[in-house]
């Protein structure tokens, strides 16, 4: 449901219009009754495949076909394939499906879709160190390119910041917490009026201070510099509120129980 | 002031939503091609807006009903996760309409969708496979308590589908399909500082999935250990004031932290706050000014001022008004009159009768 403004039009160009509908409608139903006949038959070719590529296009919300695309992945396309071509076709995958992100953002079943190749990925192209994990680490780091993508065009993309948090949990080579940290830090600075960057650096602090990897009361002094110069820029965001009743809040928590950790240590 | 107010109210055009929503019942174009595996979710935006307006008997035929009851019942479908309502018969091959495979499978929300849009239509549930009904519900919950979309891990999962579930078992009056203390600590992990709940443990809070948890919470039997007040009051405090101040200067509300205002967002904030015991807290007039300015010219109500309509935004919207309709104050035309709604499971409280009359049949032993 898009907010097209509509325009006025001549009783022709309505005519040719509706014609134009028609006719996109038939190939529709068309391509749809091909695909569920192979379905059923268990086509898993190559050229099944394709007008599943053809049909997506189309309907990317259409779930079940992007299921019969992976069955025929999985049935079809992998069996007789090396693992440097399964690799190369799920990359392909991956940015077949960066093209369709950029025309539908919010469609969870492409995010659903390119989680699947990720975990799909094999393990090379060597057998040990770094090369054992190498193609999941080229992709993985490509992925949170992507959503960084996702995230300048579109800030509040909850869809893309979930799938943020599950990239960063999931990279066979971890980063470091921290460096969240400064991604949020950088949004903010972007636009103080980011609500979701706001509330990922409060996940990100929990996590830092419950595993011990910071000072909660080191960071309190920086973190209420921000807030009050966010404050100062906009008083109307409801964000930097909302993170200071945070800050105020569980936060204090911490800082009041990491005071007390102080306090008891000295007094030993 | 009032004379005023009074004047500057438009009238709700009732007429052309409901218009809208008929037309949509029968056909879209291709530019809605998107909408196709959810047909059974439109259906009840359109049904649901036409039993909220009381136009479903002038405004369709007997015949009409008929067809949409038998279409409806074309999508209940049984197989080896139990029995369901599919979104549509798009993936469903003519020869096998009865038992599903892993590509037509039912729909936890489009089986809610259908409950209610055959009460809306007076469906005497004798076909209902209650059994299969159960048998699908233990078959979609998760070990984190909350529901996949589609029964043996099938689609996503989140706070939507686990209300359809609590709502499904409502409705059934049979608590058994589902592990509900298995699925309140779920509920309650997507709950956030903020005071609202998230799609899922981590999310920011949003207005639809705040609703859906609320009214799962609510929804709850009376054997669950929640019962009785969801919340302590402290959280019934900062759940109430984050939905509040989600009402902006427009009237309407958004439905994250600083986020603008859709139509959809007034009820599902709205519903909220009804649920809470809190509706005297909206602000009635600007709330009915904002839906006002969502109207599309031709018929329809869009999610905001100057954008397309759709049934979704249109049913919404209208039961939004239903639970805080403007007063006396802002305007006496009765066309803002919209029948009174069952805000815990989202249809009028007629249909709400019917379908808990109607569905749950005899006592299951399962």
């Amino acid at each position: 449901m898009h907010g097209v403004k509509r325009v006025g039009q001549s009783k022709e160009a309505l005519g040719a219009k509706k014609q134009r509908e028609q006719a996109k409608i038939k190939d529709y139903l068309a391509l749809t009754d091909d695909l569920l006949s192979r379905k059923k038959d268990k086509d898993w070719s190559k050229e099944a495949f394709d007008l599943t590529t053809r049909l997506l296009q189309v309907n990317p919300e259409f779930y079940t076909i992007w299921n019969y695309r992976r069955s025929i992945m999985l049935n079809g396309l992998f069996p007789p394939s090396s693992p440097e071509e399964i690799n190369s076709l799920l990359a392909s995958e991956l940015s077949m499906t960066t093209a369709a992100l950029k025309a539908h953002p919010k469609v969870y079943w492409i995010w659903n879709h390119r989680q699947w190749c990720l975990e799909n990925v094999p393990e090379g192209p060597g057998q040990d160190g770094a090369d054992f994990h190498g193609w999941r680490k080229a992709n993985w780091d490509r992925e949170l390119y992507v959503v960084e993508k996702m995230l300048d065009a579109d800030a509040r993309n909850f869809l893309a910041w979930n799938y943020r948090r599950y990239v960063l949990a999931s990279m066979p080579i971890q980063r470091p917490k921290v460096s969240e940290l400064t991604y949020t830090t950088r949004k903010i600075e972007t636009n103080f009026s980011n609500f979701s960057a706001w509330h990922q650096r409060s996940k990100v602090y929990t996590s830092l201070w419950d595993s011990g990897s910071l000072d909660p009361i080191k960071c309190q002094e920086e973190e209420f510099e921000l807030v009050r110069n966010a404050m100062y820029t906009d008083p109307n965001d409801q964000s930097v509120w909302m993170y200071h009743r945070w800050l105020v809040g569980s936060g204090k928590l911490y800082i009041t129980v990491g005071a007390l950790r102080q306090l008891n240590s000295t007094a030993l | 002031m009032s004379d005023e107010a009074t004047l500057q109210l438009p009238l709700l055009a009732r007429v052309g939503h409901a218009q809208h929503c008929k037309i949509c019942l029968q056909g879209l174009p291709s530019s809605q091609v998107d909408v196709d595996s959810a047909r059974l979710a439109l259906a009840f935006y359109c049904l649901g807006s036409l039993d909220l307006l009381n136009s479903l008997e002038s405004r369709t035929n007997d015949f009409e009903r008929q067809d949409w009851r038998e279409w409806i019942w074309e999508q209940h479908t049984q197989g080896r996760y139990g029995t369901g309502f599919k979104p549509s018969s798009y993936m469903t091959p003519s020869h096998n309409l009865d038992n599903y495979t892993e590509f037509d499978a039912p729909h936890m929300i489009t089986t809610y969708t259908a409950l209610l849009s055959l009460s809306i239509l007076k469906d005497d549930f004798s076909r209902l496979d209650r059994p299969g009904l159960l048998k699908f519900l233990r078959a979609c919950q998760k070990d984190d308590g909350s529901f996949y979309t589609e029964p043996g891990q099938g689609g996503d999962s989140d706070i939507r589908t686990t209300y359809c579930a609590f709502a499904i078992s409502s409705m059934l009056d049979d608590w058994s399909g589902i592990d509900v203390d298995r699925a309140i600590p779920y509920i309650t992990a997507c709950r956030t500082y903020e005071g609202g709940y998230g799609q899922s443990p981590f999310c920011e809070a949003q207005g639809g999935t705040t609703y859906c948890a609320l009214a799962s919470l609510y929804l709850a039997p009376s054997s669950s250990p929640i019962r009785g007040e969801p919340l302590t009051a402290q959280q019934r405090r900062q759940t109430i004031r984050w939905l509040v101040h989600n009402q902006g200067q427009s009237g309407g509300f958004h439905g994250r932290t600083e986020k603008e205002a859709d139509a959809c967002y007034c009820f599902w904030c709205g519903a909220s706050l009804e649920l809470l015991g809190a509706k005297d807290l909206v602000t009635t007039s600007a709330l009915a000014s904002f839906l006002a300015r969502c109207q599309f010219k031709f018929g329809g109500i869009a999610k905001s001022p100057g954008e397309h309509p759709d049934p979704y935004h249109t049913y919404l919207s209208l039961a939004a008004i239903s639970i805080h309709p403007p007063g006396p104050d802002t305007t006496t035309s009765t066309s803002w009159n919209i029948k009174p709604l069952d805000a815990l499971i989202n249809t009028t409280k007629e249909t709400a009768e019917w379908a808990r009359s109607h569905i749950p049949g005899q006592k299951i032993k399962s």
